[in-house]
């Protein structure tokens, strides 16, 4: 094995965080946003070179961490969340323009790139989740970028959540590794499997990984309101890239195909079809076209959790699930990622060209996403279908996936309509979008079109079976809609669900837990004061003082601190002379 | 000079700067500095030899009879040159930091006289070798630092000063009986690895009530709730004494006394014998979310820092109280991490009381832009605390939260994770502030290039580059956590 592929996870890490730590000189920080996109190169080349990778072991460095071996998981991740951090640095360029704070988005931006890119080639638990902890922190950057109030109230509900996460994480951790020995990751599942507390092992990782996925209700709400307030690329990136680390968390760290764990299991594949279709129905009463696809995500992420469900009840079908999984994370990630780009490219300053482009390019987008016939998206719920039959209830699951994609049908039409209500809006500011912005977006859809033309492995999904699993959900989509045009036309009004639906609810409850830690610190407040009326009353303080106060009467003037200064260094100096006279 | 000696010499480099300070006259300002930097350096260089000796496997020793039955003894072993090797680090940075902070401040002679005696006792209380030798030095350090938290003369700071000295003569009364009475129970009690107890026999109810007066009069300098009330008020002393307190000496000589009470006169396997570590850990627990919970409220930010500190000395006792080898690393390194950790944040504190004039948390909105190096450090040693990697706070609790887990007390991680949380909640606002909050008037400009002047900014970036990589380097050969598990497999040992 040649050196440069042992070093190429390091090189992949090091690119992002080099051009961070550019950022400190002002005249260097025009270079790093152009050179940013070439930072992820390095990780993409490694996800696409043909050689599998050497684990790269770094003795020493932070309980001896270690870079793992690309294997196929790794593989997937790396792939589509390397692209999809090109491309967002590629468009963040043009989409900052002259912006006062383009440095500080920067840097967070290139270090929650390598945060997103360590959890993936992360070879050992510290140093997974020392990324985990290294994205988490530098998206609050990206999410608070605008600086205004809504901005500053998503950042705030998302950390509080994503510490929460963290902690519940590294509870599962410690968990995992028994005797506080820093496991390498290919060795927890079995440890896990073989640990005494697997089950709350388990339920720890459900809740501190399902924050950053969120579909785990209610630990969904900062979703929501994070997406639509964080720049169009830092949105694309949260629900294409990393709202996948968390999934990633699942597949490394639930003890996959070593253990059964039936119960659990059902709690995945329960709460995943739970946010499918809350995510749709919430999403569809949305007015704005960011929101809807936030929702879009909670939906879809609630699928690949069925996934994770089916592997966790039958070891047997974990390999095959893991794989549909990783699929169907790579095919949402770039069909997600570019539908959120694209909420930055369409305005009213589109011309004629520009808008029908554009309007191909979100129509094979919004196909893709609801798993039209012939799209990857079919492939992909084709490959989870699959895997399904292997869990608890195969029916009734599937029936259930399908009519899920019925809600993704509305998500996508309900998007489109309000992306094409942007189009027609008086022009704030006209001129066409710059090209740094569109550019990217359309050649990446355009690559994707293309490679779904080349290398389309169309079999299984021609077949009559597949074709009328992938169509009749869109077919039924299509009739809700035009039912709900009929009656949108006779006056009827969808309600609105007030994004982040549940955490209104919490709010009230979080001004409810917030009284009670206030009481609770009046509580410790009040003790104190007892304690202190005690010592009062006691007045042990008081006496002492009046001793001192006497003391101080005795010699007054500066030099009195010198004198017992003095005299103090010449007890200590005795207590030395003994010591050195018994030497 | 003999090697044997090195302990001696350790002492001697503090307490001769202290007297030949304490003769200069006000004014003498450049040789008063050249004085305690030479000393702080000397005294750094000694140790390092010291180190270097004692990871040899050599063993210092300075022994004179005192009273019968009882030696005055200096001894170096891997455990007081942990705590050494830390004081005198941090005594070099705090002593260029003070130089600094008190630039131009009335009666530095007293000041810096004092605070070598101060760090002079600590080496004491680290190299003693008994239970009587330490309770010495003990007192010394108690007598020592008096004057340094009354220094400025206001009325708080003579309020704060009187409870200094009730709380801590009240725990060196209790930590004297209870010096005395095991010695007339047990004997001369040399700190002796693994124990210096004979068997108890009958003896069980006099080893428990003793034990009990141990740490509650270590306990006091430790901030163990509900003897922690000293600390709080104490931050109204300089910056550089808060330094002393929090990190260098003073709390740090009371948990190193708990740890050395528990390992070298108990020894652990007695000391769980008699059911004495339970108890203990409760108590810790206790401190730990209490301490966080006070801190929550605290808009001085000196005194959220103090009550942070009440909260982060149990995580020290904690893993000690708690059996088993793995929490003893966590909680021994801790020792040296708090330490470093808690010193850049007190440092930071300085940096903003000297050059802007800010003490409250309220009142930081925007100053990560006027004071960038400053408010880095503090974010690095905020993140430390909350245990996040790859600063050195994510080792012990890392190892803490493994540890109770292989000791079968798994509530322990349940009481870290709350911390961490509570850590979290109050330490991150003051980072959101400064990094992310809005200043509407422009900040008053520096007076030179740099932030604050270097002799503050420096000590500052430098130690918490330290904090930063006693993390990263956790692992590697000469780090904390290697030296704390070497003393800890010495302690469990066969």
């Amino acid at each position: 094995m040649s050196a440069l592929a042992t070093l190429a996870p390091a090189l992949a890490l090091a690119a992002p965080l080099l051009l961070a730590a550019l950022l400190v000189v002002p005249r260097l920080r025009a270079l790093v946003a152009r050179a940013a996109p070439l930072a992820a190169l390095p990780a993409l080349a490694l996800a696409l070179a043909p050689a599998a990778s050497a684990p790269l072991e770094l003795p020493g460095v932070l309980l001896d961490v270690r870079l793992g071996a690309v294997d196929a998981v790794a593989r997937g991740f790396l792939t589509f969340t390397a692209i999809l951090w090109l491309v967002a640095a590629w468009s963040a360029h043009a989409y900052l323009g002259d912006h006062p704070r383009r440095a500080g988005f920067w840097a967070w931006f290139l270090l929650a790139m390598a945060g997103n890119l360590g959890v993936v080639l992360a070879g050992d638990q510290v140093s997974f989740y020392l990324w985990y902890a290294v994205m988490s922190l530098a998206a609050y950057g990206l999410i608070v970028h605008d600086r205004t109030d809504a901005a500053r109230h998503a950042g705030k509900v998302y950390l509080i959540m994503a510490l929460l996460g963290d902690v519940l994480v590294l509870a599962a951790l410690l968990l995992a590794s028994g005797g506080g020995d820093n496991l390498a990751l290919a060795a927890v599942p079995a440890a896990v499997a073989a640990s005494p507390h697997a089950g709350l092992i388990g339920v720890l990782l459900l809740a501190g990984f399902g924050v950053k996925v969120g579909a785990v209700l209610p630990l969904h709400v900062w979703l929501p309101l994070a997406h639509p307030v964080a720049p169009a690329p830092a949105r694309a990136l949260l629900s294409g890239a990393m709202i996948k680390a968390g999934l990633l968390g699942w597949l490394r760290f639930l003890p996959l195909g070593e253990l059964a764990q039936p119960a659990l299991g059902a709690a995945w594949i329960a709460l995943g079809l739970t946010a499918a279709f809350h995510g749709a129905v919430v999403g569809v009463t949305q007015r704005d076209a960011k929101t809807v696809l936030a929702y879009s995500s909670i939906s879809q992420m609630g699928l690949m959790m069925v996934g994770v469900g089916v592997a966790l009840t039958a070891p047997a079908a974990a390999p095959i699930a893991t794989l549909a999984v990783v699929a169907f994370a790579g095919h949402h990630a770039l069909a997600k990622g570019l539908l959120f780009l694209a909420t930055a490219v369409i305005g009213p300053g589109l011309g004629r060209l520009g808008r029908a482009l554009l309007a191909v390019g979100l129509g094979w987008l919004a196909l893709e996403l609801i798993g039209a016939p012939l799209t990857g998206g079919a492939e992909a719920k084709h490959a989870l279908a699959v895997v399904t039959a292997h869990g608890p209830r195969p029916a009734l699951v599937a029936a259930l996936l399908s009519v899920a994609a019925i809600g993704t049908t509305l998500l996508m039409a309900r998007t489109l309509w309000l992306l094409a209500a942007r189009v027609r809006e008086p022009a704030a500011s006209a001129g066409p979008p710059p090209p740094g912005l569109w550019l990217p977006w359309a050649a990446l859809v355009a690559a994707d079109l293309a490679l779904r033309l080349r290398d389309a492995s169309l079999g299984p999904l021609l077949e009559p079976g597949a074709l009328w699993k992938a169509t009749w959900p869109l077919a039924a989509g299509l009739l809700v809609i035009a039912a709900a045009a009929a009656l949108a036309r006779r006056g009827a009004r969808l309600p609105q669900v007030p994004a982040g639906d549940v955490l209104v609810g919490f709010a009230g409850l979080g001004a409810r837990a917030a009284a009670f830690g206030r009481a609770l610190a009046d509580r410790a407040e009040r003790v104190d004061a007892g304690l202190r009326a005690r010592r009062a009353r006691l007045d042990l303080g008081g006496r002492l003082a009046r001793a001192g106060r006497a003391l101080d009467r005795l010699d007054d003037g500066a030099a009195r601190f010198g004198v017992v200064g003095l005299v103090l260094a010449a007890l200590f100096g005795g207590l030395v002379a003994l010591l050195a006279g018994g030497a | 000079m003999t090697a044997d000696l090195l302990p001696l010499w350790v002492l001697l480099s503090s307490l001769v700067a202290s007297v030949a300070i304490f003769g200069l006259s006000e004014r003498r300002v450049a040789t008063r500095t050249a004085i305690n930097l030479v000393a702080a350096v000397v005294k750094l260089a000694l140790v390092a030899v010291m180190l270097w000796g004692v990871y040899q496997g050599a063993r210092y020793e300075v022994r004179v009879a005192f009273v019968p039955g009882a030696d005055l003894l200096l001894r170096s072993d891997p455990l007081s040159l942990l705590f050494i090797s830390l004081s005198a680090v941090l005594w070099l940075a705090t002593t260029i930091y003070a130089v600094g902070y008190l630039e131009g401040a009335p009666d530095r002679s007293r000041f810096f006289g004092f605070f070598s005696l101060c760090v002079a006792s600590t080496m004491g209380i680290a190299l003693a070798g008994n239970l009587l030798t330490f309770f010495l030095f003990y007192e010394l350090l108690t007598l020592s630092t008096y004057p340094l938290v009354v220094h400025r003369g206001t009325a708080a700071s003579l309020a704060a000063g009187d409870r200094y000295l009730a709380y801590t003569l009240l725990g060196g009364g209790l930590l004297l009986v209870g010096v005395a009475w095991l010695h007339a129970t047990a004997g001369g009690l040399e700190f002796t690895v693994g124990g210096a107890l004979p068997p108890p026999g009958d003896a069980a109810p006099s080893y428990v009530a003793c034990f009990a007066l141990l740490v509650a009069g270590l306990g006091v300098k430790a901030a163990l709730v509900p003897l922690h009330g000293w600390l709080p008020v104490a931050m109204v002393a300089p910056a550089p004494v808060s330094a002393l307190l929090h990190a260098v000496a003073v709390v740090k000589a009371g948990a190193f006394g708990i740890a050395r009470v528990i390992y070298d006169v108990y020894g652990v396997r007695l000391a769980d014998t008699l059911g004495l570590l339970r108890p203990l850990a409760a108590v810790a627990a206790t401190t730990i979310v209490y301490g966080s919970l006070r801190a929550l409220t605290q808009d001085d930010l000196k005194r959220r820092l103090a009550s942070s500190t009440v909260s982060q000395l149990s995580y020290i006792v904690l893993g000690v109280a708690t059996f088993g080898q793995i929490a003893t690393v966590g909680g021994l390194v801790h020792l040296v991490h708090q330490g470093l950790m808690k010193i850049v944040m007190f440092f930071c504190a300085g940096n903003l009381a000297d050059e802007l004039e800010l003490h409250r948390v309220s009142e930081l909105d925007g100053v990560g832009r006027r004071m960038p190096l400053t408010m880095a450090a503090f974010t690095v040693a905020a993140l430390g605390m909350i245990g996040l990697p790859p600063v050195a706070g994510f080792v012990t609790k890392w190892y803490l939260g493994a540890g109770a887990l292989d000791a079968g007390a798994p509530w322990v991680v349940g009481v870290l994770l709350t911390s961490s949380l509570l850590n979290a909640a109050y330490f991150l606002p003051i980072v959101y502030r400064a990094w992310f909050g809005v200043r509407r008037e422009a900040w008053p400009p520096p007076a030179g290039r740099l932030e604050v002047r270097p002799t503050l900014l420096g000590p500052t970036v430098v130690v918490a580059a330290l904090a930063l990589a006693a993390g990263v380097f956790a692992a590697t050969e000469l780090s904390p956590l290697r030296w704390v598990e070497l003393i800890a497999a010495q302690e469990y040992g066969p």
